[in-house]
């Protein structure tokens, strides 16, 4: 789950790296009492959940005599379709420098992935692309707390000395706080010193718990309605529901729609022994969607059995077409209750698929 | 076949809860099929003294390692506890670690992994469904009747779409010399280059089926790592950016990791990608062709 910027901000600022002097407004109001540490330059910035938020005109540079009104404007404002209900008025740095540091979870030495450049606040993406020479990256092991002195010269190179101790602060942070990314950019050179300008925080969502967060905040209404089911799910646009269980073999059904020119409306993956309710709900969740005109159910029972899918199938008694296929664990016990009831069965995900692209086209 | 075979000795980890009195059953039926050691020994902390479908149960890893011959350790314990099991395992000197369990927070698994190779252990998974050798072991919760005995190995980051798959090829004729679920997670233990290179030194695997997903670029990092002859698939052509597709590591992020792109660098490596899972069974048939 990604923190919102005053809320990675904060967790910087706790690790002690310096953050620009900022405070979180939810009315313009809030902002008169703050007018004064802000000093005559600053910038508000809505805070939404949603990426690419300064092109959307979420972020506007403001002074003390315009501050109130301009903040009053962005409140009003939507920015991607989302209301503006908090906003970061910060301090304007005097900025000499821009650097880029991140931290992330290297998938292929399986440990920490450093990246540090002298060429930062840019598209890091197109730095990597024209200039990868000019970022420095190092491995630390994660069974350490600290990360060597050798490597934070190594990372570093002839960047100021001052940069070394916010590295250290960060891994702490990337450690302690479950994170998969732990990004300041730009990190900033000011004459009182550096600052994290900005800062990208991604907690695990596997650690949501023990870092004390009780909804994750990614997904949508109805995909946490989902995961209160156990299911993982995910809101799709076309008209094909999906119920399948694993992972891999939902989403090669979701490929296999586009593949014969379908459009999928959903991921659900039910998960392995699902037993009859669980099915039912996954069932109703999928046919709750708006888009849905037919549901592809793709079960491969190994610990699933299939008499379980078959009632939970019956049970649910939604009005969209429902087309099964069921292989496995009491196959055939599932194919006659299934059958009983006139429910359409067939033998391969290639021909459930097919015919469901067929009943949508 | 890798891993393991007849004569490894298996501990269970967690052999109490549901899900390891469950598959410590399942093994042990298909060790006494294939004439194997199976489960010899489980593991719960306090539950010393029990027993689970007649395999006695151990307060550690070490008291079990006392008493009995053990290759391979498959763990079925909760996400909060399953770092800290790889880790005993590892201490305890057993080389071969299955780790089942889902939902391990990815700083829990880095650190366990560092663990595990420091002290020469090999992990699988975790988030997979283990290994089966058909006619010689099975590590873990794969189905074994669709499984069929032959020289095509099989390596995949997913469940029940390496099942599919298998399923697709023993219907088609085509045995399998192991069948290898590395994992669903972002960090995983064996990847697709540590299983490649074992397959290249075994002598039953003769072609490889390659099962990935969206996220990270392993699978292009193994291809190019092996010369075996390869089929592969890659599931997740039609997932949107930035949404984990039920698997915690199938992500596409910051514009890497996407399936399309994936295909296109094995294509470029010489490696046929299946469209469809239908399609594997005749594009493992032509490999024989070419190769044989």
């Amino acid at each position: 789950m990604k923190l919102r910027e005053y809320e990675a901000k904060n967790v910087i600022r706790e690790a002690k790296i310096p953050v620009p002097t900022g405070f979180l407004i939810r009315s313009a109001e809030e902002l008169k009492p703050h007018l004064d540490a802000l000093g005559d330059a600053f910038v508000l910035k809505a805070q939404v959940d949603v990426g690419g938020r300064g092109k959307a005109g979420g972020i506007l540079m403001a002074g003390r005599a315009d501050g109130v009104a301009i903040a009053q404007e962005l409140f009003k404002k939507e920015i991607k379709g989302l209301p503006v209900k908090e906003i970061l008025a910060e301090q304007r740095l005097a900025i000499q420098h821009e650097y880029y540091l991140s931290i992330t979870v290297d998938r292929s030495s399986k440990q920490p992935l450093i990246l540090f450049t002298e060429a930062g606040g840019v598209d890091i993406e197109i730095t990597a692309k024209e200039h990868p020479e000019a970022i420095r990256k190092v491995i630390p092991n994660p069974l350490m707390r600290d990360i060597p002195p050798f490597m934070l010269r190594e990372l570093l190179g002839t960047a100021p000395k001052e940069i070394g101790p916010v590295v250290s602060k960060l891994y702490r942070v990337f450690l302690e706080k479950d994170a998969l990314l732990a990004e300041i950019n730009p990190l900033v050179t000011t004459p009182e010193g550096v600052f994290a300008a900005d800062a990208k925080i991604i907690v695990d969502d596997n650690a949501l718990g023990r870092q004390g967060f009780t909804v994750n905040r990614d997904l949508s209404e109805r995909e946490r309605e989902a995961e209160k089911f156990g299911f993982s799910f995910v809101e799709l646009d076309g008209a094909i529901g999906v119920i399948g269980n694993g992972a891999g073999l939902t989403m090669a059904t979701l490929d296999l729609i586009e593949y014969y020119g379908g459009k999928a409306a959903n991921f659900l993956d039910v998960g392995g022994g699902a037993e009859s309710e669980r099915v039912m709900h996954a069932v109703r969740l999928v046919a709750s969607v708006p888009t849905v005109k037919v549901i592809v159910v793709n079960l491969l029972g190994g610990i699933t059995k299939c008499d379980e899918v078959a009632k939970g199938i019956i049970a649910a008694g939604i009005s969209q077409k429902v087309i099964v296929r069921l292989a496995g664990t009491n196959e055939a016990e599932g194919r006659r209750l299934l059958t009983e009831k006139n429910y359409e069965m067939l033998d391969t995900m290639d021909l459930v698929v097919k015919k469901a692209v067929q009943v949508t086209a | 076949m890798i891993y393991g075979d007849k004569n490894t000795g298996i501990l269970v980890q967690g052999a109490t809860g549901k899900q390891g009195e469950f598959h410590i059953g399942l093994m042990n039926t298909y060790a006494r099929q294939v004439g194997g050691k199976g489960v010899v020994a489980g593991v719960t902390p306090g539950k010393a003294g029990q027993q689970v479908h007649g395999v006695p149960v151990y307060n550690t890893v070490k008291d079990a390692m006392s008493e009995h011959g053990i290759g391979a350790a498959v763990i079925f314990v909760p996400a909060g506890a399953a770092a800290d099991a790889i880790m005993e395992e590892a201490h305890a000197g057993i080389d071969t670690i299955v780790c089942i369990t889902e939902h391990i927070p990815v700083q829990d698994t880095m650190k366990a992994l560092a663990y595990a190779k420091m002290e020469g252990a090999r992990v699988i998974g975790p988030n997979c469904p283990g290994l089966l050798s058909p006619g010689e072991v099975k590590m873990g919760i794969m189905p074994a009747g669709l499984f069929s005995h032959g020289n095509v190995g099989v390596i995949s980051r997913s469940g029940t779409l390496t099942y599919e798959v298998v399923d697709e090829l023993t219907r088609a004729g085509i045995g399998q010399s192991s069948v290898i679920g590395i994992g669903g997670d972002p960090v995983i233990g064996q990847t697709f280059v540590d299983v490649l290179e074992l397959f290249e030194n075994d002598s039953q695997t003769k072609a490889v089926v390659l099962i990935g997903e969206v996220g990270g670029n392993l699978e292009e990092e193994g291809a190019k790592a092996t010369d075996l002859p390869i089929v592969s698939y890659i599931a997740g052509v039609s997932a949107p950016p930035d949404k984990r597709m039920g698997h915690a590591g199938a992500i596409v992020e910051g514009g890497e990791g996407d399936a399309r792109s994936k295909i296109a660098r094995l294509k470029k490596h010489g490696v046929p990608v299946a469209s469809r899972v239908s399609e594997i069974p005749e594009m493992v048939r032509e490999l024989f062709r070419c190769h044989c």
